[in-house]
C-alpha cells in the first residue's frame, strides 16, 4: 500500500498504527537476521505508535507510517555510528532536523539501516569493524550496492515504508537500483544536513527511498525546508512534490547521456531501453547529450575532494568526547593513533589517507585546488545541457547487482571507477532520481533520471512515468 | 633577510571580540565559568554539528579593518586548519587563510607607522587545564567554555625594534580596540606569539608561543633578546613560562606540521559590498585621533594633555562629560593628573574604577570658584576614588572652605614671619626657597586651606623685597 | 608523481593513523595505481576558472548575536566516561 493509502486507511481507522508497528517490528527483526539491513531496531517505536494513536488532531502526512533512517543520521537517544566502531555507544543528544520534520508528520522511526563504513563504498561490503554486511534482497550471494545498503535493502521487503539515505557520490541512487526500489537524492541543500554524520560537506545530502516515486515524493516534502542550524540549507519555499505525479510528460525532452548506454552491460542496456521506451510512449523526444568532463574526470575529481573534506570531517573521531574509549595512556598523539587505527576500517583508512594527501602541502595545488576548478566545469556541462533537455537520463550503475566474489575481485581503483555514472550529478550537486525500469534474469535494472537544480518536481513528474508499475 | 635594527620583532596578537555569543554557535561568551556549561553539539564538535557564522564578529572585524586603514577583502571565505590537540573539538580550527579580512593596515606607534600583514577571523580552542603542571600530568582537563570563543588575528610584519616599543604597539592596539568596542578591556584576553630576532645571530627566527596578557607580552619580549645576546641559538619554537618567567624550547625540530588547508564548506561565502563598509564607518564611533584633534582645536587643550586624555576611552569621555561643567582647561589637567595619579597609586586602571561623575564634578566645580584649595581638592579626589561621597556638604560639615578672607591670612602670616625670622633673613639674602618654606608654615596653620599663591603674594608683600 | 613508502608514511601521521609494515606496503600501490588515474586531471584547462568549494552558488547567510539554550554541565559530558570534576578528560600533552 502506498503511503497516501496507507495515511487514509489509518485516519478512517481502518488501521490501528499500534498493531502495525508491531508486525513492522517483528518483520524487521526476522529478515534482518537473515539479511542485515538494520545496525538497530527502535523498540521505542511502539511507545511512539502509542502515543499517536491517542492523538486525534494535528495528524500529518505520514502518520503513523515506518520509516527507517540511514545509521549516519542522527536519532537522539538512539545509537548512531555511521556504521563505525569509532562511534559504539554514542548516542545523540539532538535528531536531524530530517528526522525531527518526519516526526512532526506522525512518521514512526523503526530503526538505524547498515551502511558502508561513514558512507565509504558502492556495494555495502565496507562495513565498519564488527559490522554485519546487508544482503541483497532477490539473491543472497549479491551485494545492496552501498552505501545506503541496508536503507534499500529493508525497503525492498517491507511494504508501506519508506527510508531515509544519505548520498555524497551516489550512495541513495546506487543501492536503489541494485535493490529495485526508487531512491531520490534532491539538490545539494534542499534538505538540512544538521545532524548528518558528514562525509563530503559540500557533497552529502539526505534523501528518500521508497517503493514508489509518488511515496519518495510525500517524504522529501516533508523533510527538507530551510534550516538555521545548517548555514547551507537553501532558503526556498517547501513544495508539494507528490503534486508533479499528476502531470504529463509529453513533449518533454529527455538527453541520454553519450557513453552512458554504451558502456553498460548488455542486460542493463536492455533493461534501461525499455525505460527509455516507456517515455517515448508518453511523448518524450529524446536525445543524445555529451557530458566529456563529467564523464572522463568525474571520478577523479569526485573522489580527491570528498576524500579531503572527509579527512577534516573525520578528525574529530579520536576517543575523547564520545564513541569509542580507550584507557588514556601515553601522550595524546599515541591516543589518537591507537584509538584511530583501532576502530577505522580498512576503506576509511585508506580515504582518509588519500584526502589527506590532496590537500598536502606540495599536492594541494595539483590535486585539491585542481579538482575543485574541475567542478565548475563540471556544474557548467551540466548547466549547459539543461538548456537543451528537461532532464538528463542514463542507467544508474553499468551492471546488473554484483556477486559477493565479483566484487572481492575489483581493484580499489575498479571499485571508485564504479561510480562513473552517480558522481556526476554528486558533484554538481543536481537532483537525481533511480528508478526500478525492469527486471533482467532476475535482478532489477534502474534508470537514472537527473535535472537541473531545485528541480525534484520535473524527476518526480518523469520518473513516475518510468518507474515499474506494482500493485 | 636583510633588517636595518638590532632586534627585529613582530607580533602575532590574538584578540577576543566581545560579542554576546560565539563566532560559530548561540553559545554565550559570557556568564557562568563552571567547566563545560556554555557548550552545544557545535563548539563541542559532536558528529553531525555544523558552524553558523555570526554577523556581529564580522561587523567588529570590519571596524577593525577600518580603523587600520586595511585593504578589506570583497569575500569572506572561511578555512579549515587541521592539526590534532585535545584542546581543539573537531581536530581542525576554523580560521581564515588564502582571503584573510584585511590586509596591509598599520597602527602608528610614536609617529612610526607599524604594518599589520593581515587580520582575519577565527576560532578560539578550549581551554586545557594540566592538574600537575604542563608535561607531568599523565591526562588533561579540557573546558570547553572557549571553544568557539570570536578570534580576531592580527599580525604585524617584523618592524618592531624592541620589547618596550612592542609594548606601545600593544597599548596602541588596546586604546583602538576600546575606542572600537570591539575588545572589553576588563576580561577580554589578549594573547600573543612572537617572533623574536637579533643581529648577533644572523637573525635567526624564534617563535614564542602563548603569552597571555599584556604585561606578559613584554615581560617574554625582554627575555628572549636577553637570552638571545647571551646564549646560543638556534632557529626553533619556544614556549613563556609566566611562573618561572623563561622561555623553553617547545619542541624539537620535529616535522612542520602540515595544516592541509582546505575550504570550509559549511560556511558559505560572506560577500563584503561597499555598501556594507561604508555604513559600518558611518556607526564608527570617534577614534583616538580625532578626539584628540578636537580636543587641540575646539577646546584649545594643549597638545600633552589631550594626547593623555585620549589615551584611554574611559578618560576621554569622562573628560567630555565633566568639561560640560567645569573650565576645560582646568578638567583636563585634574582629570589627567590628580585623578589619574589617584587611580594608579591604587595601582588600578581608569575601567576598573567607578568614578561618581556628580560628586567629581562639583569637587573640580569648588576648585575652579576657589571655594577650597587645590590642596585639599587632592585629599578629596583620593577619597573620592575610594568611596562615592557628597564632597559639598563634607567640605562644609569638616570645615575646609579655603580661606579666602585676607586679613585672616594676613594674621597667619604676620605670626609665621615672626616665628621663622631666619627663613626671612634667607629669603631677604636671595634664597627662594626660603620662602617656600614660610608659605609652608602658613599652609600648616591654615590646615591646607589657604591658596598658596594668594600667601606668597601677602608674605611677598610684608617682607617686601 | 613518486608515490614512496615516505610519502605514505608521512600521510599516515598526519592523519594519526598506525599502518603495519603490510599496510604501508598495500596503501603504497593503491596509491601509485590510483593517483595514476586521478592526476590525468593535470590535463584539463583550467585557465580562467575559478575553484568551486559548493555546487549552488549559495553565499551570504549569517546569523543574529542572540544567545540559545546550552547543554548543560551533565549532558554535554554525557557521552564520554573520560571526566572529572566537570572537565572532559583528555590524553596528556608533551
Amino acid at each position: 500500500m502506498r503511503i497516501p493509502e496507507f495515511v487514509q486507511a489509518v485516519k478512517r481507522g481502518e488501521i490501528d498504527i499500534v498493531e502495525h508497528t508491531h508486525k513492522v517490528l517483528d518483520i524487521c527483526a526476522h529478515v534482518n537476521s537473515e539479511y542485515h539491513y538494520f545496525t538497530a531496531i527502535t523498540q521505542e517505536a511502539l511507545q511512539r505508535a502509542k502515543e499517536l494513536s491517542r492523538r486525534k488532531e494535528k495528524r500529518g502526512v505520514l502518520w503513523g507510517v515506518p520509516v527507517s533512517a540511514k545509521d549516519a543520521i542522527s536519532v537522539m537517544g538512539v545509537e548512531t555510528t555511521g556504521g563505525s566502531r569509532i562511534l559504539k555507544g554514542y548516542m545523540p543528544l539532538f535528531d536531524a532536523t530530517a528526522v525531527e520534520k518526519l516526526r512532526d508528520e506522525g512518521a514512526i522511526i523503526i530503526g538505524k539501516t547498515s551502511q558502508d563504513e561513514f558512507g565509504f563504498g558502492s556495494f555495502g561490503i565496507n562495513v565498519g569493524k564488527g559490522y554485519e554486511i546487508s544482503l541483497n534482497p532477490f539473491d543472497k550471494r549479491r551485494v545492496c550496492g552501498g552505501s545506503s545498503a541496508g536503507s534499500a535493502g529493508i525497503t525492498q521487503k517491507l511494504d508501506t515504508h519508506a527510508s531515509l539515505g544519505e548520498s555524497t557520490g551516489g550512495s541513495i541512487v546506487n543501492p536503489a537500483s541494485f535493490c529495485g526500489v526508487v531512491g531520490l537524492t534532491p539538490t545539494y541543500g534542499r534538505v538540512s544536513r544538521h545532524g548528518l554524520l558528514d562525509y563530503g560537506t559540500s557533497f552529502d545530502k539526505i534523501g528518500p527511498m521508497a517503493k514508489s516515486v509518488e511515496d519518495a515524493a510525500y517524504v522529501l516534502s516533508s523533510i527538507s525546508g530551510h534550516d538555521k542550524a545548517d548555514a547551507t540549507s537553501a532558503n526556498i519555499k517547501k513544495e508539494a512534490f507528490h503534486s508533479f505525479v499528476k502531470k504529463d510528460i509529453r513533449g518533454m525532452k529527455m538527453g541520454v547521456i553519450k557513453g552512458s548506454l554504451e558502456n553498460a552491460d548488455t542486460l542493463v542496456q536492455k533493461g534501461c531501453q525499455e525505460g527509455i521506451r516507456k517515455l517515448e510512449e508518453q511523448g518524450c523526444e529524446i536525445r543524445t547529450i555529451e557530458l566529456p568532463i563529467t564523464m572522463k574526470y568525474g571520478v577523479s575529481c569526485y573522489y580527491l575532494l570528498a576524500t579531503a573534506e572527509a579527512s577534516t570531517n573525520l578528525a574529530r573521531y579520536c576517543g575523547m568526547r564520545y564513541g569509542t574509549h580507550e584507557e588514556l595512556k601515553g601522550d595524546f598523539n599515541s591516543y589518537f593513533s591507537d584509538v584511530r587505527s583501532g576502530h577505522f576500517g580498512k576503506e576509511a583508512k585508506r580515504r582518509i589517507m588519500l584526502g589527506t594527501f590532496a590537500r598536502m602541502a606540495g599536492f594541494r595545488d595539483a590535486y585539491y585546488l585542481k579538482a575543485a576548478k574541475i567542478r565548475t566545469l563540471i556544474v557548467n556541462e551540466y548547466k549547459k545541457a539543461f538548456k537543451r533537455v528537461d532532464a538528463l537520463v542514463s542507467p544508474t550503475v553499468p551492471k546488473l547487482p554484483l556477486t559477493f566474489d565479483e566484487v572481492k575481485r575489483l581493484s580499489v581503483l575498479e571499485n571508485y571507477m564504479f561510480d562513473v555514472l552517480t558522481v556526476g550529478p554528486n558533484v554538481a550537486g543536481i537532483p537525481h532520481m533511480s528508478v526500478p525500469v525492469s527486471m533482467q534474469k532476475g535482478l532489477p535494472v534502474g534508470l537514472m533520471l537527473m535535472t537541473d537544480h531545485f528541480e525534484e518536481g520535473k524527476l518526480v513528474q518523469i520518473g513516475s512515468k518510468a518507474e515499474m508499475q506494482k500493485q | 633577510m636583510k633588517f636595518d635594527s638590532d632586534i627585529v620583532i613582530g607580533l602575532e596578537v590574538h584578540v577576543q571580540l566581545d560579542t554576546k555569543t560565539k563566532l560559530f554557535c548561540g553559545c554565550p561568551t559570557k556568564g557562568s565559568d563552571e567547566p563545560n556549561s556554555r557548550t552545544c553539539p557545535t563548539c563541542l564538535g559532536m558528529p553531525g554539528s555544523r558552524p553558523v557564522f555570526n554577523k556581529k564578529a564580522l561587523e567588529y572585524g570590519l571596524k577593525f579593518a577600518i580603523a587600520t586603514g586595511s585593504a578589506i577583502s570583497k569575500q569572506l571565505v572561511f578555512s579549515r586548519k587541521s592539526y590534532f590537540y585535545p584542546d581543539l573539538a573537531k581536530n581542525y580550527q576554523i580560521t581564515q587563510y588564502e582571503l584573510p579580512l584585511a590586509k596591509d593596515g598599520f597602527i602608528t606607534v610614536n609617529g612610526r607607522k607599524i604594518m599589520l600583514t593581515r587580520a582575519h577571523l577565527e576560532e578560539d580552542p578550549a581551554a586545557l587545564v594540566h592538574p600537575k603542571g604542563v608535561g607531568k600530568s599523565a591526562y588533561v582537563l579540557v573546558d570547553y567554555n572557549r571553544s568557539g570563543n570570536p578570534l580576531l588575528e592580527i599580525v604585524t610584519e617584523p618592524m618592531l625594534r624592541s620589547p618596550e616599543e612592542a609594548r606601545e604597539f600593544l597599548r596602541e592596539l588596546m586604546k583602538i580596540l576600546s575606542y572600537l568596542e570591539i575588545f572589553d578591556l576588563k576580561d577580554g584576553i589578549i594573547k600573543a606569539d612572537a617572533n623574536v630576532s637579533i643581529q648577533r645571530t644572523g637573525y635567526a627566527r624564534i617563535e614564542i608561543k602563548n603569552i597571555t596578557g599584556f604585561k606578559e607580552i613584554e615581560a617574554a619580549l625582554k627575555y628572549e633578546v636577553d637570552r638571545q645576546r647571551t646564549e646560543k641559538v638556534v632557529t626553533e619554537t619556544r614556549l613563556w613560562d609566566s611562573e618561572r618567567r623563561v622561555t623553553e624550547r617547545l619542541r624539537e625540530k620535529e616535522a612542520e606540521i602540515d595544516y592541509g588547508y582546505i575550504v570550509d564548506s559549511d560556511l558559505p561565502m560572506v560577500e563584503i559590498t561597499d555598501q556594507m563598509v561604508e555604513k559600518i564607518s558611518k556607526e564608527m564611533p570617534e577614534l583616538a585621533a580625532a578626539k584628540m584633534e578636537r580636543f587641540v582645536k575646539e577646546h584649545g587643550l594643549a597638545k600633552e594633555d589631550a594626547l593623555v586624555l585620549t589615551a584611554e576611552k574611559t578618560l576621554a569621555e569622562l573628560y567630555e562629560k565633566v568639561a560640560k561643567h567645569v573650565e576645560r582647561k582646568l578638567a583636563a589637567k585634574w582629570l589627567r593628573r590628580e585623578l589619574m595619579r589617584v587611580v594608579h597609586y591604587n595601582k588600578k586602571e581608569l575601567h576598573e574604577v567607578i568614578v561618581d561623575e556628580g560628586n567629581l564634578i562639583a569637587l573640580l566645580g569648588l576648585v575652579q570658584e576657589g571655594k577650597i584649595t587645590e590642596q585639599v581638592g587632592q585629599k578629596l579626589i583620593e577619597m573620592l576614588i575610594e568611596r562615592p561621597f557628597d564632597v559639598k556638604a563634607y567640605v562644609k560639615k569638616e570645615g575646609l572652605a579655603a580661606v579666602s578672607d585676607t586679613k585672616k591670612l594676613e594674621k597667619y602670616c604676620k605670626e609665621a614671619i615672626k616665628e621663622n625670622s631666619k627663613a626671612v633673613e634667607d629669603y631677604k639674602k636671595g634664597n627662594e626657597k626660603a620662602l617656600h618654606f614660610i608659605v609652608g608654615a602658613v599652609m600648616k596653620k591654615t590646615k591646607g586651606k589657604a591658596t598658596p599663591k594668594e600667601v606668597n603674594e601677602i608674605l611677598k608683600r610684608m617682607v617686601g623685597r | 608523481m613518486e608515490i614512496t613508502k615516505q610519502t605514505i608514511q608521512r600521510v599516515a601521521e598526519v592523519s594519526r593513523l598506525k599502518l603495519s609494515e603490510s599496510e604501508l606496503k598495500e596503501f603504497v600501490a593503491e596509491f601509485k595505481e590510483i593517483l595514476d588515474v586521478f592526476s590525468k586531471i593535470d590535463e584539463v584547462n583550467t585557465n580562467d576558472v575559478e575553484p568551486s568549494f559548493q555546487p549552488v552558488g549559495l553565499k551570504n547567510v549569517l546569523r543574529e548575536d542572540e544567545a540559545e539554550k546550552c547543554l548543560t554541565q551533565e549532558r554535554a559530558l554525557s557521552q564520554t566516561r573520560h571526566k572529572q570534576d566537570g572537565y572532559f578528560k583528555g590524553p596528556r600533552v608533551i
